[in-house]
């Protein structure tokens, strides 16, 4: 388990946590490198349906990354966003799949330094969870 | 017990209304212990409604469903009305229907029932199988009773009472044109007791019962045919593009599925139980539904379909909404 590398879903909203991740990247901030970022229009483009899918397909992990409150592009989409993903978060739970594999988080688009360091504190949550064998895909053929 | 005879004069008088199409409700089934969809054109249509406790189908669906034919030209569109009859819990699907603009107000006549509750098809045919000859049941001082071959059987009525009926909070019907008979008294009872024991349960130990639930789900989507708020016309399971959920019945294609039911059903889903009592496969698909009705009551205080002029959950917001998971 020590040298498990875990993999992480990043869905990142184009107006602020993509920026932040950007920036995090431009200001040559070491982070984690177990995220892997899908550009979103916003948080509220992401249907719960892409999280059950990512982790159907090997994700350990999914990080969905919105404007803070108040601050969406598009008005209200992360206020969406928040209610859809903790009520699939409650489902998940019900299930027996731990609700801790997807995480939520505001970031905006100056704020580079918080994204490394959200991305560092989920990939050693999650790596701490273990693989994900629950819903994973098989691919018997 | 609702009175027959009021039944059909009720709906007598409104299908000589003018603006009323038809009318859809209950009659005898073919066989054993079902009942199915009655649809009257004429007076001597109507003659075959009944309501005993056999009525355990949903009818909110079927105005839906209605298949409308592309017009001819100067032909006019037939802007008659529908009328339902409804239980308290197809009036609340009917309700969430408007609410959410699946149809309008002004397109149903509705015929309240207030409901007594109804019977568990599963458990009466799993005490009664092989039971071909169509049975009538009736309701008399809270026990179920009916011949089988001769011989009069009568059972407490708490022993065959659908689950969903022993927590139900709405037995009247909370939207209606005509009420048929005297509102039942509603007795607050203790909820959602099915899932309290998977609740307490571990992680580990709730997932290997839904593990061993989904594992025989054969994806036949009975549960989505029979659900009143299953009325998209393509439903997400059935696209190709984007093929959201393969084809192959397997665990995880199973799971997909059914979190994607259950969270479509978060926030509108009225409780009637027209899922499980579909599923060929028993899963206990009401307790998530159940589970995500508590969760979203307790944490957006809603209630799905009470009013027709209420919001859709997921569709609005509350600025203080909780977030304490969010980092």
């Amino acid at each position: 388990m020590e040298d498990f590398e875990p993999n992480i879903i990043g869905f990142l909203c184009n107006w602020c946590s993509y920026a932040g991740a950007d920036l995090a990247g431009t200001s040559r901030i070491q982070y984690s490198h177990n995220v892997k970022v899908i550009r979103v229009m916003c948080s509220g483009r992401v249907n719960p349906m892409f999280v059950i899918n990512a982790l159907q397909q090997g994700a350990d992990g999914v990080l969905i990354g919105g404007c803070h409150p108040g601050d969406c592009h598009y008005q209200h989409g992360n206020y969406l966003a928040r209610r859809r993903i903790s009520v699939m978060k409650k489902l998940l739970e019900f299930m027996g799949i731990n609700p801790e594999r997807v995480k939520m988080t505001w970031v905006s688009a100056a704020e580079g330094r918080k994204f490394a360091d959200v991305v560092d504190e989920v990939t050693a949550e999650i790596k701490k969870l273990g693989p994900n064998t629950k819903i994973r895909r098989k691919n018997e053929w | 017990m609702v009175d027959q005879k009021k039944l059909v004069e009720v709906a007598k008088e409104t299908l000589a209304r003018k603006d009323v199409k038809y009318i859809i409700g209950y009659k005898k089934g073919s066989y054993g212990f079902q009942t199915s969809a009655a649809f009257a054109y004429t007076p001597k249509d109507v003659e075959q409604f009944i309501f005993t406790p056999l009525c355990n189908k949903n009818l909110a669906k079927y105005p839906l469903k209605e298949e409308k034919l592309p017009l001819k030209r100067g032909e006019e569109e037939d802007k008659r009305k529908i009328g339902i009859v409804v239980k308290g819990c197809d009036s609340r699907a009917i309700t969430q229907i408007i609410q959410e603009n699946g149809m309008n107000r002004e397109e149903v006549v509705l015929l309240g029932i207030p409901c007594p509750g109804v019977i568990n098809q599963k458990e009466i045919e799993k005490r009664f199988p092989n039971q071909s000859e169509i049975t009538e049941i009736n309701e008399i001082n809270d026990e179920y009773v009916f011949t089988i071959e001769g011989k009069e059987h009568k059972i407490p009525k708490q022993e065959l009472l659908a689950e969903v009926c022993k927590t139900c909070d709405y037995p009247n019907p909370v939207l209606y044109d005509v009420m048929i008979g005297e509102e039942v008294e509603v007795n607050p009872k203790e909820e959602y007791e099915g899932i309290k024991e998977l609740e307490e349960a571990s992680l580990e130990d709730r997932w290997e019962y839904w593990e061993e639930q989904f594992q025989s789900c054969i994806r036949c989507y009975a549960c989505r045919e029979a659900c009143p708020l299953c009325y998209c016309s393509t439903c997400m399971a059935d696209l190709l593009e984007p093929q959201w959920i393969r084809r192959s019945v397997n665990l995880s294609e199973n799971t997909a599925w059914n979190i994607m039911r259950a969270f479509h059903l978060a926030g509108r889903c009225i409780n009637c139980g027209a899922c499980e009592n579909a599923c060929p496969m028993d899963i206990p698909l009401m307790e998530l539904n159940k589970k995500l009705g508590k969760e979203v009551k307790e944490m957006f205080e809603y209630t799905p379909g009470l009013d027709i002029d209420a919001k859709p959950l997921l569709g609005s917001f509350n600025p203080d909404d909780p977030e304490e998971f969010i980092k």
